[in-house]
């Protein structure tokens, strides 16, 4: 089945750019919508072969629905992500870990995980999302104001504390945004404080609309934490480049899914706060990777919900590096998956559950103010 | 609805595969190093500081994990027992605790495999496996070696150049003994050390952890352990899996309060941080790292000391002196200027760690 036949032709193959398309919202020229479509027996036979042989050849059920382009894109995505895993694997045999390649290679091989693994499940949802009105959904510049408030649940066996209040509250300011957050726990002494200031090199502004919700943000961020019951505080300082990638850019039936890529540095100091003692602080450092898959919510979410899996590298946090039985453990981040639902333009909540060396999850409710619509700017 | 269930499905998958606890299983599996029994016998070591490599009705064979242990019996017949230990001291004596006095050798006297012929009768008995003066505060010199792995068939280089080092007591391991930690790769371990003149006390490593469950503990005793030493204490944790099972640290309290006034040298695999903390070969959790090293300098632990990365570093980690020494032989870091190497210390009951020296295996290094 052609492209056009499926799906209305939109904006495939178009390529990330530094000025985000931009639609000047009206009421006479909305933003189109088409209805949701049936699965159909194409489809379910193309996702059946975006599986098998999908599993091995990415692409393949794209390539059954007959959209070549995207198929071929797809393939590609795989063979560099294998490329990036491989190789970095291979250096990390090669030089036995040595303290001059690892953090890169390391790197290469979280990247390259992402895009096979994104590569993957590009190809599945594709093949299975018959929502055309999905480019609608996505099209959203971020809000200027968000703020979070929310519980979060810890299961550590290592530590006391348990349940957080989290807070958090996102300003921004043309292409600025500045983000402080708190968890603090409320059977511990346990705290938790987080800044991050943000520049967007690329992607649009509050105010904006685009059809795309790609961009690319420089993060400077500043942790600092204290386990008090423990006598030891963490304070670091963090430089990312923080990127979300549209997928509607590799075919009109990825619309309505991205994918989350950030790399960067954290470097932290840990003080020891033992009582008669002075013992010298402990440096540290870390690598940031942060990859994640989702999709935009269609339906009755209002605009800017999304779901998203996701793996986070950081091993500082609360849910930590993922710990298994065998010889591996600790080696991987946090996975996680999250889910931001807005039921009114300005109001929705945030589920979020992570699985590293501990579990963490809870809901937050989310506010917002200054988002736009596909008709103009909301109240 | 399909990708919600393939969301769920994928969570599903992510939590069977991890744990909060995966050294739980063997850190209990700790508690039952030591006991074996069979109609006419009953063995019990204390602390679990030997694993009983064999039990028959008429043989009972130790793999120490210390100098220094205590055994006990519990007869129910008359029996002529061989009591065969391996990995000793030299100098290791066997006493009658009850009747305090010591027992003739049967054979390998000087070596680190012996035996002893006993006529036990129904009943009780204590013995005590000591070498002369272990219990006296004193000074003395140890070797830490670890990170053999597929290295195995050139362990004896290594072994030739400590057997070469003067009044070395003990050889100390940090893990990764083995490549996959199976029973044949445990055995070839053991069946190495037969050449090595001096006892090798030991943790396991991650590489020990390619069997479900780990056939370790059965061959060398304890993940997680603690003895002393002519006045200085040792103890010997299992951080295999970037974690400390929160048992062991229940434990870990009650073996810093013991040591609390003596000198303490605390090994494990993993260290809690790497120096090059972007390469994470260091705890999963940074917190629980930095938890234990607060925990560890606290209680005025004098020295810790890890394997797992190929590469000899010296630090500190909460103002404790570190070191990593994994030169036993496992694909080497590139880049770090020592190859194989072992490291030995001098220790002194009073005066602490007095010294160390790295000791190269390989000429070209």
């Amino acid at each position: 089945m052609p492209a056009s036949a499926a799906d209305p032709a939109t904006h495939a193959d178009a390529p990330l750019s530094a000025e985000p398309e931009v639609t000047p919202p009206s009421v006479a020229n909305p933003i189109p919508a088409s209805p949701a479509k049936p699965l159909t027996r194409d489809r379910k036979v193309a996702a059946a072969a975006a599986v098998v042989p999908g599993l091995a050849l990415h692409g393949s059920g794209h390539y059954a629905l007959g959209h070549q382009k995207t198929a071929l894109a797809l393939l590609i995505s795989e063979g560099v992500g294998l490329a990036l895993l491989l190789g970095g694997y291979a250096t990390l045999r090669a030089t036995g870990n040595s303290r001059y390649v690892a953090g890169p290679a390391v790197a290469a091989v979280a990247l390259g995980a992402g895009l096979v693994l994104g590569s993957f499940g590009a190809d599945l949802y594709g093949t299975l999302a018959t929502d055309g009105g999905a480019v609608d959904l996505i099209s959203r510049a971020p809000p200027r104001l968000e703020s979070e408030f929310g519980y979060r649940y810890v299961a550590d066996p290592h530590f006391s504390y348990g349940h957080f209040v989290v807070e958090r509250f996102t300003l921004r300011q043309g292409h600025f945004r500045l983000e402080p957050s708190a968890w603090f726990s409320t059977n511990s002494s346990n705290v938790r404080y987080r800044v991050e200031a943000a520049y967007r090199l690329i992607g649009l502004a509050p105010g904006q609309i685009g059809k795309r919700d790609d961009h690319v943000e420089l993060v400077l961020g500043g942790l600092h934490q204290r386990y008090l019951p423990e006598h030891f505080q963490r304070s670091g300082l963090e430089l990312a480049l923080d990127t979300r990638f549209d997928l509607s850019h590799l075919g009109d039936t990825l619309r309505g899914s991205f994918v989350d890529l950030a790399l960067g540095y954290a470097v932290a100091k840990v003080t020891y706060d033992l009582q008669g003692l002075s013992v010298p602080a402990d440096t540290d450092d870390l690598l940031l990777a942060k990859l994640g898959l989702g999709v935009a919510l269609r339906g009755r979410a209002a605009r800017g919900s999304e779901a998203r899996v996701y793996y986070d590298h950081r091993h500082d946090d609360y849910a930590a590096g993922f710990l298994t039985p065998g010889r591996i453990s600790g080696v991987f981040g946090k996975f996680g998956a999250d889910l931001r639902w807005y039921f009114t333009p300005r109001l929705g909540v945030l589920v979020d559950a992570q699985v590293g060396s501990a579990w963490a999850s809870g809901l937050s409710l989310l506010l917002r103010e200054g988002t736009v619509t596909a008709l103009g700017a909301s109240p | 609805m399909i990708r919600r269930s393939n969301t769920v499905a994928w969570l599903f998958l992510l939590a069977a595969l991890g744990c909060s606890r995966p050294a739980e299983e063997r850190t209990r599996e700790d508690l039952q190093v030591g006991h074996a029994q069979n109609a006419a016998l009953e063995v019990q070591v204390a602390s679990g500081l030997a694993a009983i490599r064999g039990l028959a009705h008429d043989q009972l064979t130790l793999w120490l994990s210390a100098p220094s242990a205590e055994v006990s019996l519990v007869v129910h017949e008359t029996l002529q027992l061989e009591l065969r230990v391996e990995n000793a001291m030299a100098a290791l004596e066997l006493s009658d605790l009850d009747a305090g006095q010591v027992l003739p050798v049967s054979s390998g006297a000087g070596g680190t495999k012996k035996s002893w012929a006993l006529t036990l009768t129904p009943g009780s008995w204590h013995f005590g496996l000591s070498a002369p003066g272990a219990a006296e505060k004193s000074h003395f010199r140890f070797a830490l070696m670890s990170d053999v792995q597929e290295a195995i068939d050139r362990v004896q280089d290594v072994y030739r150049v400590i057997n070469t080092q003067a009044d070395l007591d003990f050889l100390l391991g940090a893990g990764d003994l083995t490549e996959e930690g199976e029973v044949d790769e445990l055995e070839r371990f053991q069946h190495e050390l037969a050449t090595l003149s001096v006892p090798y006390y030991t943790t396991l490593g991650n590489h020990e952890l390619g069997e479900r469950p780990p056939a370790y503990q059965q061959w060398f005793g304890r993940a997680n352990f603690q003895f002393a030493h002519r006045g200085v204490y040792f103890t010997l944790l299992d951080s295999a899996s970037a974690t400390i099972d929160p048992l062991a640290l229940e434990w870990l309290d009650g073996w810093l309060a013991d040591a609390r006034d003596s000198v303490h040298v605390v090994a494990m695999h993993i260290p809690p941080f790497d120096p090059v903390g972007t390469r994470n070969a260091a705890f999963a959790s940074r917190a629980e790292a930095a938890a234990l090293l607060a925990k560890l300098a606290e209680a005025g632990v004098d020295l810790t000391l890890y394997g797992h990365i190929h590469a000899h570093y010296s630090f500190q980690n909460a103002g404790i002196p570190a070191v990593i020494s994994g030169g036993g032989g496992a694909s080497p870091e590139r880049g770090g200027d020592i190859g194989r190497h072992f490291v030995v210390f001098e220790v002194d009951a009073t005066r602490g760690i007095v010294s160390s020296e790295v000791v190269r295996v390989d000429s070209e290094d």
